[in-house]
């Protein structure tokens, strides 16, 4: 007995909202981004469970997975300088507390 | 006895592992063990690609999660502190008030899902390496040199935010 | 299903065979990280002029047995302020991945653990896990020099992973696959792929012995430096774990690959009578290749942390680009003949190599224009 398609939508599916929750709740604006690292992974799981159902010969599933790789990646080294640099001029990491634009 | 039962049996250890991984993230306290354990929902997600046949992009996701990405979130865990004030709460005001909306709109889509979607996956493929890359290489090269070039500005781009400002340089500029 | 042998039931068969898979593995790091850490005090010492170990067994063979005996016996030294689970799992972190990549190595004909397709993006994406391992063991620690050290060790790995995967690239490119067995079967003979790709070979030796923290890039885990960098406080066995069997079995992998890749694996003289010849041919050139490491240690000094990341980016990956752009052009401008591309590649041996006095001299005079130009009047007057 195979696992059916609908399980593999179902882990991404709660992964998912579980990096959604955590964006929305947590208050470190690293683990905020870790978090939206969850919500793209579990985007690739989606990803990879349908092209393996619906996928064509030429493998268009699994290149735009590479796709998000790569875009994941540049995001979380940006991210990461922004969060770095803002730190740098008023050193704290709390999203509630860096809200303004001013200073 | 066959083996049937294992491609169940490993699906639903590394689903555990994912979800509880993903929960982790979301609710613990210490930022250090946060991080590793996304380290381990990552690997646990490697697993279940190579379940589903797709182990080129496995090591992929290997490589560039677990190998770099990782390490660029705990370095920025490293050098940022948390701040402990007395009211260092963890969670924001909103708590209660998200955690009720993802759920109204999780659920239904997860028991959505797993419904619609039924039947195995049938054709076991997507770790075909050349036929991955002569995708990418010709009908796609395009994105391709796109992301390239994304690639190249998110380096300059980190580069320039996180470049002290030399000593000299301001000086000049303040004379100027 | 695999029936095992004396019929057993497949059942008992698949399990044990992994455990005797894994098994052999540990049994061949073990002996191998015995092996090599006598090997390295033998060697240094011939080169230092000086004897080794001697006492310990005949020729000293037995001290590497009797040192683990002790370090097993040692007490487990824990501060109370290091970050408890983490501690104690960033040694398995730094192992695991190592004992992981002895699964794709050819051996011999038929003797590799398994045949992946991918077995070379296997063994990078292995080689990189390592790094998560050391920045646990940095952080893990609660000691700013442990912290540094570890920081330090992770961006050298990071930075010469590159060089190395881009040669493991333009290899892959004249093969035409990622498998181990395939690479070492389009060697045929005696035209190893060293002949047609030297410079690879040459970016990857270098890279290699960055990525394993072996001198002249082994500024994080030297004595004289920030007390043992990341080390520091690990003592007995988990420093036996890390620092022994983790180094050792990795150089042993490193080596594997380069033979693989470069030197024709198990292939030697007598190799198609007795498949089982290889297994010799092949440790033989491995080993071959780690008393060169282990020579290019005791003769070379050690790089500072910034002159070896400007090496890294400044030096070897311009050159590793240019050699993919150079052998990926020639390999489609000419493909059915290897020639042009041996061509190439040797010429940028001569000028990478024949190149350097040139560039040493152009940045010793620089850096003396700019010592001059800072340096105070008196100094200035008598240079």
């Amino acid at each position: 007995m195979t696992v059916p398609l609908g399980a593999y939508i179902a882990v991404s599916a709660v992964l998912f909202f579980t990096g959604c929750a955590g964006v929305l709740v947590r208050r470190n604006a690293v683990v905020i981004l870790m978090c939206v690292e969850l919500m793209l992974n579990a985007a690739n799981l989606a990803l990879v469970a349908f092209s393996r159902k619906y996928g064509s010969i030429d493998e268009r599933g699994s290149v735009f997975v590479v796709f998000v790789f790569v875009i994941a990646a540049a995001e979380v080294a940006v991210g990461l300088g922004i969060i770095l640099s803002a730190y740098r001029n008023r050193p704290v990491v709390d999203v509630d507390e860096i809200h303004q634009m001013k200073g | 006895m066959t083996f049937d039962f294992i491609e169940p049996v490993v699906f639903a250890l590394l689903s555990i592992g994912v979800i509880a991984g993903g929960v982790a993230v979301v609710m613990l306290n210490r930022i250090t063990a946060a991080a590793l354990l996304m380290a381990f929902t990552f690997l646990c997600m490697a697993g279940m690609f190579v379940l589903l046949g797709a182990e080129t992009i496995a090591a992929f996701q290997v490589l560039i999660y677990v190998g770099a990405i990782t390490v660029l979130i705990l370095y920025g865990v490293m050098f940022t502190k948390f701040s402990d004030s007395p009211r260092a709460l963890f969670f924001q005001k909103q708590t209660p008030l998200a955690a009720i909306f993802v759920a109204a709109v999780a659920v239904p889509i997860v028991v959505v899902g797993t419904l619609s979607f039924t039947g195995a996956p049938p054709r076991a493929g997507g770790g075909d390496l050349p036929a991955l890359a002569t995708s990418v290489f010709t009908d796609f090269a395009f994105p391709f040199e796109i992301a390239s070039v994304l690639l190249l500005a998110a380096m300059v781009g980190a580069i320039v935010l996180t470049r002290r400002d030399d000593p000299d340089e301001a000086a000049m500029r303040r004379r100027r | 299903m695999p029936v095992g042998p004396f019929g057993i039931d497949p059942f008992i068969w698949a399990p044990l065979r992994l455990v005797i898979a894994v098994g052999l593995a540990l049994f061949l790091i073990l002996n191998g990280a015995l092996l090599q850490i006598y090997l390295e005090r033998k060697i240094q010492a011939i080169i230092q002029d000086r004897l080794g170990p001697y006492h310990v067994g005949p020729f000293g063979l037995l001290q590497t047995f009797a040192d683990a005996l002790k370090l097993i016996a040692k007490e487990d030294v824990r501060a109370a302020a290091t970050d408890g689970w983490f501690f104690v799992a960033a040694p398995a972190l730094v192992f695991c991945p190592m004992l992981a990549s002895w699964a794709v190595l050819p051996f011999a004909q038929d003797i590799v653990g398994t045949n992946l397709n991918i077995g070379l993006l296997y063994l990078t994406t292995l080689g990189s896990m390592t790094v998560l391992g050391i920045v646990i063991a940095g952080w893990a620690s609660n000691n700013k020099y442990a912290l540094v050290g570890g920081l330090r060790s992770a961006g050298q790995l990071i930075s010469y992973e590159i060089p190395q995967i881009l040669a493991l690239v333009s290899v892959a490119l004249v093969v035409g696959s990622l498998s181990m067995i395939d690479i070492t079967r389009s060697q045929t003979g005696p035209f190893v792929n060293v002949l047609i790709l030297p410079f690879s070979f040459l970016i990857y030796f270098i890279a290699a012995l960055a990525e394993t923290n072996r001198t002249p890039f082994d500024l994080p885990e030297a004595e004289s430096e920030l007390v043992a960098g990341w080390l520091t406080e690990y003592s007995g066995m988990r420093w036996g774990t890390m620092l022994a069997l983790s180094e050792y079995g990795n150089v042993t992998v490193v080596c594997a690959i380069i033979t693989t890749l470069w030197f024709g694996g198990w292939q030697g003289p007598g190799v198609d009578a007795f498949p089982l010849l290889g297994v010799l041919w092949f440790t033989l050139k491995v080993y071959g290749f780690i008393v060169v490491m282990m020579w290019i240690r005791a003769t070379l000094p050690r790089l500072r942390i910034d002159q070896l990341m400007s090496f890294c980016w400044k030096g070897l990956i311009p050159m590793a680009l240019v050699n993919i752009v150079a052998v990926a052009t020639l390999a489609l401008a000419f493909p059915n003949t290897l020639v042009p591309i041996a061509i190439a590649n040797w010429l940028l041996v001569v000028v990478f190599v024949g190149g350097i006095p040139f560039v040493q001299r152009r940045r010793l005079a620089s850096l003396r224009a700019r010592a001059r130009a800072s340096a105070a009047p008196a100094v200035r007057a008598a240079s």
